[in-house]
């Protein structure tokens, strides 16, 4: 047990949080983005987040590593372990005036609802806030510790 | 009595239980939005509490980080940030005392050896 280990695990947070808000903030910015380099509208982006060491070869290697040091807490954190697309259909409105629109005056919209960003939006910057806490916490900890040298 | 008898080694180990909670604890925030995360948890008074009993010596004990399975929010995780939270600032108050506490002993011992 390093004890940075809490400031880096909260930092990892601090990382997947960011890359969370950069995708909301790229589906807010492309919610009217009708035509993308393959033709078709843009697809909303999703984050996958994991928990750092399940797998892989950082995982295997603490794992081996863990064997000699029983009790000690496996590494944390957690990681974007990809950017996937949303699958939901793309909306189909109704504009004819619209150079994109098909014959019958539908135009193809990204499947992207503002709403559902603005909160998820929210919620990512809400999370962030919980960890910079968490390193506050660690480091104010880290400092009565040194307090005692004192 | 020794030098570092066996409440300053309790302090320590408390001390050190407590981190490890920080560390837990940290992690829980940290994986919030990840679906099917469990929370984690160190129960480092029980454990100390049993060695107390038993009559072992609180020095070198090792916490057990336990993954506690607890029921499934909406956000696909068993972790509230607010209780976290809570829980962290706790934490890191009950760390402050035991590091009073042990500075304190330390400045008796310091001012029983005088100045150097």
């Amino acid at each position: 047990m390093g004890i940075f280990e809490a400031i880096g695990i909260a930092g990892s947070g601090l990382t997947a949080e960011r890359v969370r808000m950069d995708v909301t903030a790229e589906n807010l910015a492309n919610a009217e983005t009708t035509r993308t380099a393959n033709g078709q509208p843009y697809q909303r982006q999703e984050v996958v987040l994991t928990q750092t060491g399940e797998g892989g070869f950082s995982g295997a290697l603490s794992g081996a590593l863990q064997q000699n040091r029983p009790g000690s807490p496996p590494p944390g954190g957690v990681e974007v372990a990809g950017i996937v697309s949303d699958g939901t259909p793309d909306q189909e409105v109704y504009d004819p005036g619209n150079p994109e629109a098909n014959a019958q005056g539908y135009v193809k919209m990204p499947n992207i609802s503002t709403v559902t960003e603005n909160t998820d939006l929210i919620s990512e910057s809400q999370s962030y806030q919980s960890d910079v806490t968490a390193m506050q916490t660690a480091k104010s900890m880290f400092t009565t510790t040194l307090g005692l040298l004192k | 009595m020794a030098l570092v008898d066996s409440t300053q080694q309790l302090l320590e180990a408390a001390m050190r239980g407590s981190w490890q909670r920080e560390t837990a604890l940290t992690n829980n925030i940290a994986n919030a939005d990840t679906p099917g995360y469990e929370r984690e948890e160190v129960n480092f008074e029980s454990a100390l509490q049993g060695a107390m009993n038993s009559g072992q010596s609180a020095e070198g004990i090792q916490f057990q980080t336990e993954v506690q399975p607890e029921e499934v929010g909406p956000n696909g995780t068993a972790v509230s940030v607010d209780q976290e939270s809570t829980k962290l600032a706790e934490n890191g108050l009950d760390y402050q005392a035991l590091t009073q506490v042990a500075g304190a002993r330390n400045s008796i011992v310091t001012t029983a050896i005088g100045p150097a």
